[in-house]
């Protein structure tokens, strides 16, 4: 017999088995935390949480697209150059293009449901972004202006989302 | 605007011709306990040795194959790098190389491609294409958040997590865009749900009817959970050749063409650009898609990528009009709306004009150009990384007039614990020469359009 601090020991926890008909099926847990870089996008996000947001634009003058990209890129996929930082004027308002009401959604899932996504597009700018609606009904052609969760910000996408605008008046300050 | 240089529209050429000769497929359903995945991709590779009517033994077959491509769609599920590894010596063919093939929902066709290209390029003249995926091993609600990480995970998974979410904003756009109704949405769930009833693979069968669909529980609106596929356990092989190895295997081969397109992961990123035109098609044809405000192409209507995989298919294989050419189609009905948006962007209408193929009877048994048959993902199976080898292989059991012997056979039903049902009926094609099916990906991602054509 091999003294005791020479013998491997189990440390892990038993497998529950889950069922064991037809065949034996285990639980696999898997509980990890990855590490994410937001990269060159960091000022975006930065951004978001201040209240503020930033689109990129290509300078080249060689380049043909000199509107906004946001999401922003920090490098322009037309002539594969570096892109400048701008801010979109205050108030951001846009339209919508297109929208879904989320009634079922996944794992992990930080809003409560049946909520609206809508994709909204902005002046100058060559895509279309996607966001949330706070609360309202949308439509297509739908005007929206952008809020940010600037007091306890989650430090994602979730810090932009909107609302709907009635009319000039009615534009959340 | 996107705009591409001469070079980026070069038609893909084989070196030399491509032929499937067999396939096969499993048992598709939810939870599979009782097999591992390279035990179900044991059962679809024994379906393809032992049932395609081959003129050689499995063993002599087995003895050719000299390339695996092999798809799958995601680790995160199994848990598991290099499955690949796994698949290959479990079906006894190593050290033989395989290639991991991995593009979303394109996986199944991308696995198809690259076998094909190994037999254009020479490097093979027998190769497996293989796919799996084994999606049972999280719960329904994990495995919705898994799938959602091929949305943008910077700026679109955390907004719905389930893809749903992303192509129900396309149905909503497409709709205002092209007059959809949600009643011909839910043609498509009925059809293909009803073309699984004849199908001993199918995970889904049912006969339902319009109101069936638009009663179901709604996912992300306006898509209902009996318009969208689900996640599936199950595996599919299809075995290529050349030409000289597959007139030896078989005497009845089908030659093989397959090109892909690719397009952003985001759909808010799809920029303007010029509609590439197929064959059949003049640019007056599109005049007047622009005229409502905002309209982009192929913005949220249309799959750029389908239509790049298209453009190129159909030239390789010279169609010139794919709705009288083509005597069937198997598509990627993931979703109802993203089957339907497809019709465009392959030609089986003009843009804007999609839903008169449903409406029209076209794609129907009996139609001039049906669709979907096996009842494709929407009613029998969405196994990742099998998806786009199933379809192809649906379409070339109809090619050699072989839909009833594999799905119409009593034992194949028994053997999966099912009964063949008591009103089943044949949905062979009559003598089909040309086949489509389309393998996509993501919001369209990447695409591969593949086409075979009888050749006996």
């Amino acid at each position: 017999m091999a003294p005791e601090d020479k013998i491997t020991k189990y440390t892990g926890k038993p497998a529950k088995i889950l069922q064991s008909e037809p065949a034996m099926v285990i639980e696999w847990p898997r509980n990890l935390a990855h590490r994410h870089t937001y990269g060159k996008l960091s000022p975006f996000f930065e951004g978001l949480t201040k209240g503020k947001l930033l689109a990129t634009r290509c300078v080249n003058s060689e380049c043909g697209e000199h509107r906004l990209w946001l999401p922003p890129r920090a490098d322009c996929p037309d002539c594969n150059q570096p892109m400048t930082w701008e801010e979109l004027p205050q108030p951001v308002i846009g339209t919508v293009h297109t929208y879904a009401r989320v009634e079922y959604a996944g794992a992990g899932i930080e809003l409560t449901t049946p909520y609206f996504q809508v994709d909204v597009e902005l002046p100058g700018v060559c895509t279309i972004f996607k966001g949330y609606l706070e609360y309202g009904t949308p439509e297509i052609g739908m005007k929206v202006q952008a809020c940010f969760r600037t007091k306890d910000p989650t430090n994602t996408i979730l810090d932009i989302y909107w609302v709907p605008v009635i009319d000039d008046t009615d534009r959340k300050s | 605007m996107i705009t591409l240089k001469e070079g980026n529209w070069r038609i893909p050429k084989w070196n030399r011709k491509v032929f499937a000769v067999a396939g096969g497929l499993t048992d598709y359903k939810k939870f599979c306990p009782e097999m591992k995945i390279e035990e179900q991709v044991m059962v679809a590779f024994r379906q393809m040795l032992e049932n395609n009517d081959l003129k050689l033994s499995p063993v002599e077959v087995k003895g050719l194959i000299n390339f695996l491509a092999c798809g799958e769609f995601a680790d995160h599920f199994q848990d598991q790098l290099l499955c690949e590894a796994k698949v290959t010596d479990y079906l006894g063919l190593d050290p033989i190389y395989d290639i991991g093939i991995k593009t979303g929902g394109a996986t199944g066709g991308s696995t198809v491609l690259t076998a094909a290209m190994a037999i254009a390029s020479g490097y093979a003249d027998v190769a497996l294409a293989v796919g799996w995926e084994r999606m049972s091993e999280v719960d329904t609600r994990t495995g919705n958040y898994y799938i959602a990480t091929a949305a943008c995970k910077d700026f679109e998974t955390r907004l719905s997590r389930i893809y749903s979410a992303y192509y129900a904003p396309m149905a909503v756009r497409f709709a205002w865009a092209y007059n959809l109704s949600e009643e011909t949405r839910a043609k498509v769930a009925v059809k293909n749900h009803l073309y699984a009833y004849y199908s001993p693979y199918s995970q889904q069968p049912g006969k339902y009817t319009i109101q069936d669909v638009l009663n179901s529980p709604m996912s992300t609106y306006p898509l209902r959970f009996l318009e969208c596929c689900a996640m599936t356990d199950g595996a599919a092989c299809m075995l290529l050749c050349d030409e000289k190895t597959a007139y030896k295997l078989t005497d009845k081969p089908c030659e093989l063409f397959i090109a892909g397109g690719s397009h952003t992961l985001r759909v808010a990123d799809r920029r303007d650009m010029e509609i590439p035109l197929l064959p059949h098609e003049t640019a007056d044809m599109y005049k007047g898609l622009r005229k409502k405000e905002g309209q982009r192409w192929p913005g949220f209507e249309s799959f750029a990528a389908s239509r790049f995989a298209a453009y190129f298919a159909y030239r390789m294989a010279g169609i010139t009009n794919p709705l009288e050419e083509l005597d069937l189609v198997e598509l990627h009905d993931a979703f109802t709306i993203s089957d339907i948006q497809t019709y465009g962007d392959i030609g089986l209408r003009p843009y804007g004009q999609e839903p008169d193929y449903i409406e029209s009877g076209d794609a129907y048994f009996g139609g001039k150009c049906p669709a979907n048959l096996s009842g494709g993902l929407i009613g029998t199976m969405h196994a990742v990384g099998a998806t786009g080898i199933f379809s192809g292989i649906e379409c070339l059991w109809q090619l050699q007039d072989k839909y009833d012997k594999f799905h119409g056979d009593p034992r194949i039903w028994e053997s999966f614990g099912k009964k063949k049902p008591e009103d089943w009926k044949s949905l062979q094609v009559p003598n089909a020469k040309q086949a489509l099916w389309v393998s996509h990906a993501g919001v369209g991602s990447h695409v591969t359009v593949g086409i075979l054509r009888k050749a006996f």
